[in-house]
């Protein structure tokens, strides 16, 4: 699904240049679960912005479902991600004037899906969230928690390839996070492959993968028995 | 642009900055407002101005002697020019095409009496014609026609402030008054749209003047009227061309302005239109000056807005909204607010010129209005504006980089 071959990417600080990824080799299946870890620094965030086409590489190859991503115009790395990704952040970022529903819908109305269909399909992914009966409420009327679940719903609603969560629980107590992850584990059940950055080992250890960076290259890369989040819950 | 979505969004900005809103949105209502009343203004000082004008027909050319300042064709300078009747005679052979009215002029003073009441006033001698010239409105009774003129009749057309004056509440048709002691007979009354100082003239016929004042065949001057299908440069190219067989025909120097002037109406009224097409430019001028400060004021509202809602662009972009969409998002946001608030100067403004305007009556401004035109061209204007206004502030909007929300914790 994702493929990435001897990725670099140096940012500009004034006359230095920070060398952030060193050469990045790193294969993603269908139906993964990854978590990717590192300390702040290690480069993590600057990978998924650039799995994200938020973000250019320097040099190296990235394939995403075999289409190759490089030197994108914004038209078209607008319609990629809008396509091939979802995404889920740590701070939720919802819009706050719509309703949960309408949130949800947001990626679909970007893909021109007849307002409709919109709404149907968005109530379908907040009843998969469990959010059904809160579909007209407002983010500030949500809990942090329901947020989070509002936002994969938003996130799967464009039915993407890949979904690319960001420190998906950093802003939530461990009760909820091990919702969340409970929630994120039963969408991979079906199939999806997911991206999840933390720097959390317990949640790291509810993914299937855990690939560590460190200092700009991969130091290690192994499979884990999964932990289910379920029981914590 | 009829989408749902983009208006909640609108609304929903609109509506969380109220006191924002209104204040930008003041700045350019208020814009719209002054540049509307400026063109209403000019467009009132045209008004006074033909106002003036149009109580003589527009077309009118008139020819006046004076006294020669070069010497010419044998003669010395300051020769003292006089027009006689064969002159009359001799322009309506010459351009018979061009010439639509003709009459001779002929001035005097009267001192009338009727009955205990006397009274001093001018008397003008014309010709048939002279009525369409001057335009003058007979209320009762009839103008000096041909048969006035072959008769030499002492009859008199006399305006409505004279009737006044002179037969109080009498009526003065077929009644006889006496100028300078000559019984004249009242034949008309008349009324005139320039002022109250015309109404206090008197008409007679042309040839009764020439007689009384010694037998003499000498006119003042010479009022006429060309084809009114001309336009201004073939009037302008026939006063040309009057003037110079006159001048041929007294012996004045063809450059010699004051031995004979020949006055056109339609070069005055040339004169006029581009003094208030210039008024009009220096209008939309500084109305366009003071609507740029409020398309500033939007701009500047604009950028801030989107500086406060950076993230949620971030946000937009991540989920895939394309450049284009974000940019027309804002353009419309600006474009709304400005449109609203440029409607609420203009109709603001329309009312007040609706509710006053037609009560402002003075010689150099009357009715100040807008047209249509002036209606559909300030909606275009506030489009543009309101384009402008959002131009740079959208593009700074679809530059927004959607790490900046990523990575934003």
């Amino acid at each position: 699904m994702i493929e990435i071959k001897d990725l670099h990417k140096s940012y500009k600080m004034g006359s230095n240049s920070l060398h952030v990824l060193k050469g990045i080799n790193f294969k993603v299946e269908e139906g993964e679960l990854v978590a990717i870890m590192g300390s702040s620094g290690s480069g993590k965030s600057t990978l998924l912005n650039i799995l994200g086409m938020l973000d250019s590489a320097d040099s190296g190859e990235y394939n995403l479902d075999g289409v190759p991503i490089k030197n994108l115009s914004e038209t078209k790395a607008a319609q990629y991600r809008n396509k091939f990704l979802g995404f889920i952040f740590q701070s939720f970022n919802l819009i706050n004037y719509k309703s949960a529903a309408e949130n949800v819908a947001l990626p679909l109305y970007y893909q021109k899906v007849p307002r409709k269909e919109r709404q149907e399909k968005a109530m379908k992914y907040l009843e998969r969230v469990g959010l059904k009966p809160w579909a007209d409420h407002l983010p500030s009327e949500l809990s942090g928690g329901q947020k989070q679940r509002v936002a994969i719903a938003r996130a799967m609603a464009a039915e993407p390839k890949v979904l690319l969560a960001d420190e998906p629980t950093g802003a939530l107590d461990s009760k909820t996070s091990y919702e969340v992850m409970d929630l994120i584990q039963k969408i991979n059940d079906e199939g999806n492959t997911i991206l999840v950055v933390t720097h959390e080992e317990d949640i790291a250890h509810m993914c299937k993968r855990i690939v560590h960076l460190k200092d700009g290259v991969i130091v290690e890369d192994k499979k884990v028995e999964q932990v289910r989040a379920e029981q914590y819950v | 642009m009829f989408d749902r979505d983009v208006w909640q969004e609108i609304f929903n900005t609109l509506k969380t900055n109220k006191l924002r809103t209104f204040l930008t949105g003041f700045s350019v209502g208020w814009a719209i407002f002054i540049l509307v009343m400026l063109l209403a203004s000019v467009n009132g000082m045209q008004n006074g101005f033909v106002g003036q004008f149009n109580d003589d027909a527009t077309n009118s050319i008139f020819v006046r002697p004076g006294t020669t300042s070069k010497a010419y064709g044998g003669f010395e300078a300051g020769r003292r020019i006089q027009l006689k009747n064969d002159d009359l005679e001799y322009i309506k052979e010459s351009f018979p095409k061009d010439i639509e009215y003709i009459s001779a002029r002929y001035y005097g003073n009267a001192t009338a009496r009727y009955k205990d009441e006397t009274g001093s006033y001018s008397v003008q001698a014309t010709h048939p014609d002279h009525q369409a010239i001057e335009k003058t409105l007979v209320t009762a009774g009839r103008y000096i026609n041909e048969a006035d003129i072959i008769n030499k009749a002492k009859v008199a057309v006399i305006g409505r402030k004279v009737a006044e004056d002179l037969f109080k509440k009498e009526d003065p048709l077929g009644k006889f008054v006496e100028f300078n002691g000559l019984p004249f007979r009242v034949i008309g009354v008349f009324t005139d749209d320039g002022d109250d100082n015309a109404e206090r003239r008197i008409y007679a016929p042309v040839s009764t003047y020439q007689r009384i004042y010694g037998n003499t065949n000498e006119i003042a001057s010479i009022a006429l009227t060309y084809n009114p299908n001309y336009d201004l440069a073939e009037a302008l190219e026939f006063s040309e061309r009057l003037e110079i067989l006159m001048k041929r025909r007294h012996k004045i120097a063809p450059e010699d302005q004051a031995g004979l002037n020949v006055w056109n109406y339609a070069e005055a009224f040339n004169d006029i239109s581009s003094f208030t097409a210039v008024l009009k430019g220096i209008g939309i001028g500084v109305g366009f000056l003071i609507l740029i400060a409020g398309i500033v004021g939007i701009g500047n509202i604009m950028v801030f807005t989107i500086k406060e809602r950076t993230k949620e662009i971030g946000v937009r972009k991540a989920l895939g909204a394309r450049p284009r969409q974000i940019v027309n998002l804002v353009l419309l946001e600006s474009v709304f607010i400005t449109a609203i608030s440029g409607f609420v100067g203009l109709l603001f403004a329309w009312m007040i010129l609706a509710a006053i305007g037609p009560m402002i009556e003075t010689p150099a401004f009357s009715n100040p209005s807008v047209s249509l035109s002036v209606v559909v061209t300030a909606t275009i204007i506030l489009i543009v504006a309101g384009v402008l206004a959002g131009l740079l502030p959208a593009m700074k909007a679809a530059n927004v980089k959607p790490i900046v929300a990523l990575s934003d914790k």
